[in-house]
């Protein structure tokens, strides 16, 4: 008896994902829990499990975005035959079952019929949420405005309920006209368009959310001497485990900061603002799929030894588009460091719900006043960006002012 | 009652207890036993006596104590009183108006918490009218007694504590005009009774996320004031129908058929309904909240119309 594999739920609020490329082949056989395809979610690459052993007779989707729950392959034994169900393509046999309607809505279904049929091979997945059964999914007012205006609803992509066309996306269609082909107006070679990954979707959504919050800069001066020396230190007592980074330091830090400095250590949600009794960091990391902030849970436990080891092991998974969701969850706190490129300074963008993210600039050698004097001092500066509905001005500069403490005094940390 | 002298109440304790609710207290000592009296435990007869009297030129007041008892009365309001005027060739009028309260909150238990209002509005010749503050009430009930038709004004128990600054003058409200209650630009919210001051709670809850609420109170059911309900769904493009009554075969439904179809390519989200769970009103209290709709779940609605999670 053959069995339909169908594309799994990974996560909550996982609605479809991108099939990368199949592990097996067709004709190959396989073992329950064996690694059968590659698949890019909106958080992360992994690998899906084949849920029944046989052959994989059929592969119906060998890539693209698929809806949740979407049959993308057939596992059964040799030499039976498969009959796949007309996912993609439209419910055809269906429609002329169902008796006559008006001709507007005949039109509409065919509009919709040809759409799905085209953007189904294509990876694009462009509206794939709206047509999944050939029909358009448009509130009667988008529809209204669609018509008034000559768009064509299945060029456009739903962001309501279920993927629902609404009123703004039809509104937001016409504000910013599908670029058109003016290949003859670019002597200088044609300009290049990177399709959106599910990475980059969700950096885009995600960032321009945190564009609606409220927020507040807080900025301070850090000696570093110490905190250097003291990196130094256990870089040579690291042995077997990686190397302390300064990273590894300002996680360690910010975590004991935060465990005195609860209110900074939060999410805000509109029940209410929840405060978190550990602190979980995230670390800002670019992986070469693009902005990822894998979490180091419970960092106020753990030695700078021992953080050195989970971001080594994390940014490793990052880099290697590995990650796992758990990897990425639980987040109560971020820190953003691009000291390493030497930018002295920069304001980082809130990673909502969380309360506050750090942005951490280079170490260097700057003029600084002691006792009347002008001496070098290894100096670094801090950004804090907070989401003021959570944070009040005070409260992140007294978390501020503690780190800064500890930076320059670790003892004072512990 | 002191304009006119045709007009006179009736009811189970009105008199000398000034009703069980104390809405005719103090009416007895002003205008004496004729014009304010006590009745039987019989609320065919009441609304009988009043039909008969309304016949004969009088405007009678009669007051059923709980709504729910209205059941009883039943024959008397659905077949005689609201059919007189139309079998007679208009020959007959009966300018009754019957007063009566109910609604939830406060565990008076299945047989005394109903809301039964849509009942009533389902039946062409009578009027039905929900005010929800002290001036609604004043306005609207003048205009019913001076009504040559039946009229059954519905008062919600938890509203009978609600205070607010009424005009010296006495301001009679016509049927069929709504109230628009609060000015909101992303979503309408059609509420009566009770269900307009949790609304409001919730419009206050949702404005701080950014979602703006306007909220409209037809007060009077039938006549219903289409015009208004659909003009202000026409400007949000969202709307909310909420009432305290069940909500399976409630107001609300006949409220949403009129939105759907006078403002159908206005609507850019399907209506939400609010209203009670299909299941009798419990009286342990905290099983009555369940069933009962609160401003939470009107909001979850307006969340839901401008595809909002809440979160």
């Amino acid at each position: 008896m053959a069995t339909e594999i169908k594309l799994p739920r990974l996560g909550q609020g996982m609605e479809s994902g991108t099939i990368v490329k199949w592990l097996k082949s067709e004709g190959e056989s396989v073992e329950k829990g064996e690694p059968l395809y590659e698949l890019d979610t909106d958080k992360v690459t992994q690998e899906v499990e084949a849920d029944a052993s046989g052959v994989l007779l059929k592969i119906a989707i060998q890539e693209g975005e698929v809806p949740v729950g979407q049959t993308v392959a057939v596992i059964g034994e040799q030499g039976e035959d498969v009959v796949l169900e007309a996912t993609a393509s439209g419910p055809e046999e269906e429609q002329q079952t169902e008796g006559s309607r008006g001709p507007a809505r005949d039109d509409e279904r065919e509009r919709g019929r040809q759409a799905s049929a085209e953007a189904t091979p294509a990876p694009s997945g462009n509206g794939a949420g709206t047509r999944t059964d050939g029909r358009i999914k448009a509130s009667p007012l988008a529809r209204r405005i669609a018509r008034e205006r000559g768009i064509d609803l299945a060029q456009l992509r739903g962001t309501g309920p279920e993927g629902r066309i609404v009123a703004e996306d039809v509104e937001r269609a016409e504000a910013a006209p599908a670029p058109t082909p003016t290949a003859a107006a670019a002597p200088m070679g044609d300009p290049e368009v990177v399709p959106l990954t599910s990475v980059r979707k969700t950096i885009a959504r995600r960032l321009t959310e945190a564009w609606t919050v409220p927020v507040f800069q807080l900025t301070i001066d850090v000696e570093m001497g110490r905190a250097v020396a003291l990196r130094e230190q256990l870089v040579e007592r690291a042995g077997d485990g990686a190397k302390p980074t300064l990273s590894d330091v300002l996680t360690k830090i910010s975590a004991s900061a935060l465990m005195k400095h609860r209110t900074v250590n939060a999410h805000f949600g509109e029940e209410g603002i929840t405060r978190f009794p550990s602190a979980n960091v995230g670390i800002a990391v670019a992986a070469p799929q693009g902005l990822v902030v894998p979490v180091i849970q419970r960092a106020e436990v753990l030695t700078i030894q021992e953080i050195a080891n989970v971001r080594s092991e994390l940014v490793g998974r990052a880099r290697d588009n590995k990650l796992q969701r758990g990897d990425l969850d639980g987040g109560t706190f971020t820190i953003s460091n691009l000291g390493m490129f030497g930018v002295a300074q920069f304001i980082a963008v809130l990673n909502p719900p969380q309360a506050a993210i750090l942005a951490v600039g280079s170490v260097e050698e700057r003029p600084v006043a002691r006792g009347g004097e002008i001496v070098a001092r290894p100096m670094m500066t801090l950004t804090l960006t907070c989401d003021h509905r959570t944070v009040d001005g005070a409260d992140g500069a007294r978390f501020l002012e503690d780190v800064k403490a500890f930076l320059e005094e670790p003892g004072l940390a512990l | 009652m002191r304009e006119d002298s045709d007009v006179f109440l009736m009811g189970e304790d009105i008199a000398e207890m000034g009703g069980s609710m104390g809405v005719t207290q103090g009416l007895l000592d002003e205008f004496g036993p004729e014009r304010v009296r006590n009745t039987p435990i019989s609320e065919a007869g009441i609304v009988g006596a009043g039909i008969g009297a309304a016949m004969q030129g009088m405007r009678p007041v009669v007051e059923i104590m709980y709504e729910d008892f209205l059941t009883l009365s039943a024959e008397q309001i659905v077949n005689q009183a609201a059919k007189h005027r139309y079998m007679s060739g208009g020959q007959l009028k009966v300018p009754l108006t019957i007063r009566t309260q109910g609604g939830a909150g406060w565990s008076p238990g299945a047989q005394h918490a109903q809301q039964l209002e849509a009942w009533f509005v389902h039946i062409p010749g009578l009027k039905v009218v929900f005010p929800s503050t002290p001036t609604d009430v004043r306005g609207l009930l003048w205009t019913a007694i001076h009504d040559d038709n039946p009229v059954l004004v519905f008062e919600h128990r938890l509203l009978y504590p609600v205070k607010e600054e009424v005009p010296d003058e006495l301001e009679p409200i016509p049927f069929g005009q709504a109230r628009t209650v609060r000015e909101g630009e992303d979503v309408t919210v059609i509420a009566t009774g009770p269900m307009v001051h949790r609304s409001v709670e919730a419009a206050v809850e949702a404005e701080k996320n950014g979602v703006s609420v306007e909220i409209v109170d037809p007060r009077s059911l039938q006549p219903l004031d289409e015009e208004a309900l659909v003009a202000s769904v026409k400007k949000t493009n969202r709307c909310v129908v909420t009432h305290e009554a069940v909500t399976r075969m409630g107001f609300g439904a006949e409220v949403a058929s009129v939105i759907q179809y006078q403002a159908f390519d206005w609507l850019d989200a399907p209506i939400e309904r609010v209203g009670a769970k299909f299941a009798p009103l419990a009286f342990a209290p905290v099983m009555e909240q369940f069933i009962v709709p609160n401003s939470e779940d009107v909001l979850a609605a307006i969340y839901r119309t401008v595809g909002r999670d809440g979160n």
